[in-house]
């Protein structure tokens, strides 16, 4: 702990970085976020094994950028959604310092985007085996009882988007649940609206989400809906060979194609 | 009560399908009338979400064809629909939605035969599933059943 506070406050002393964000104790067992803007500040700073959030996220807001030079203490999906973003040129307006603690418990601070990207590639997470047994449960049930499992779930959404506030690849100024010419999604929080917003949504992260499961983590109501970009995920690998998150260079998956795609279901 | 007659949704695209229905109605070939067709410039465009409101506004099925690959007016948009596709399919699949109601197929301009064939196949398809129901019943109120109730009063 001692030696991240150290490496931070060095950061701020030869003006790298005037904002830092990262995790701080709080009443509970998982850290949260917080942003340090002094020097002084730095005691409050921690990093465990628990600090899941991915702060990428921060880095789309207004109020962050401001503060031009970003540090950011990163977890290995926040390196991978890091990578990610960079590859959608998503941060060509800060200058931001990438910090991250490996399992020795040993502080690195990459020096540019290629020292995360060969991190991320050297580090690639797996995915979750309590999400692969959740989703080989879900396709060994027949079609019908898929449909109802996941219209029950839906049926408690309440449209508070969290999912989308939380989660780093949604950046766009304008969703298209917003868009109400045409009215693409029922604004109410009933059950055939709410399936087409995760349905949407998973759609529109297809090949770009990096599963951080923090949309399923944040659900106020509990609906698993990371399981349907977890899904994607892997059956985009198995179809194309492409992985999200991985490199900095490179078409994302519904961006490019290949001549012999294999499908089995077009006549 | 007179036999189901299945609503039919198709997307197709303006170079290739559109010509190849076109084909078949100046050469006088018969298939199913339960068909609307809606014409857009390219596969490619057709987005997942005109899918699903077709579903939400009383489609029993729905048929999405474009150019066969490697013909496409525009070089590359059936390919990249045809990644889409996969991608939708697999998540419908996983939410137990019935893919069997949609249908994707390429049709060239010269295919007018084929586009008929393949109309007759889907309607008797759905007719042999029946109206589609799984979305209407999802939501406690059902407009319809309020406005039927409305109009006999």
């Amino acid at each position: 702990m001692k030696l991240l506070q150290n490496k931070v406050a060095e950061l701020f002393e030869n003006g790298t970085i005037n904002l830092m964000i990262g995790f701080k104790e709080a009443l509970t067992k998982q850290p949260v976020p917080c942003f340090i803007e002094k020097a002084s500040e730095i005691e409050q700073l921690i990093y465990t094994k628990d600090c899941k959030n991915n702060l990428s996220v921060y880095l789309h807001k207004p109020e962050v950028k401001q503060a031009g030079k970003i540090g950011i203490l990163a977890n290995i999906a926040t390196l991978r959604a890091l990578v990610q973003l960079t590859s959608e040129n998503q941060f060509w307006d800060i200058e931001k310092t990438v910090l991250t603690v490996n399992d020795k418990e040993e502080v690195i601070v990459f020096s540019d985007m290629e020292e995360v990207e060969a991190y991320v590639q050297a580090n690639f997470p797996e995915f979750s085996e309590e999400d692969l047994k959740l989703l080989d449960y879900l396709e060994s049930l027949s079609r019908e009882d898929r449909w109802k499992y996941w219209t029950e779930q839906f049926s408690a959404c309440i449209k508070c988007y969290a999912c989308r506030a939380v989660c780093p690849m949604c950046y766009c100024p304008q969703c298209t649940v917003e868009c109400n010419q045409p009215q693409w999604i029922k604004t109410s929080a009933q059950t055939t609206g709410n399936l087409e917003w995760h349905i949407m949504r998973a759609m529109h992260l297809a090949g770009r989400c990096i599963n951080c499961g923090e949309c399923g983590r944040i659900c106020p109501v509990g609906i698993p809906v990371h399981l349907l970009t977890v899904k994607m995920n892997q059956d985009l690998f198995k179809e194309f060979g492409t992985k999200s998150g991985f490199a900095l260079k490179g078409d994302y998956a519904l961006n490019s194609f290949k001549p012999d795609d294999k499908e089995g279901f077009i006549k | 009560m007179s036999e189901f007659e299945p609503k039919i949704v198709a997307f197709v695209c303006n170079w290739c399908t559109y010509a190849g229905a076109d084909l078949a109605g100046t050469s006088r070939t018969q298939y199913a009338s339960n068909v609307r067709i809606v014409r857009f410039p390219c596969t490619g465009r057709i987005d997942f979400m005109l899918l699903m409101k077709a579903f939400e506004n009383g489609a029993d099925g729905v048929i999405v064809s474009g150019c066969h690959p490697n013909d496409c007016h525009y070089t590359s948009g059936n390919f990249h629909a045809r990644r889409r596709w996969i991608v939708f399919r697999s998540i419908l699949d996983l939410i137990g939605f019935d893919t069997d109601r949609i249908t994707f197929s390429w049709v060239s301009a010269a295919e007018g035969k084929k586009w008929a064939n393949l109309v007759d196949e889907v309607t008797d398809k759905i007719k042999a599933k029946g109206p589609f129901t799984d979305l209407d019943k999802l939501d406690g109120v059902q407009l319809k059943e309020l406005y039927d109730e409305a109009i006999t009063k």
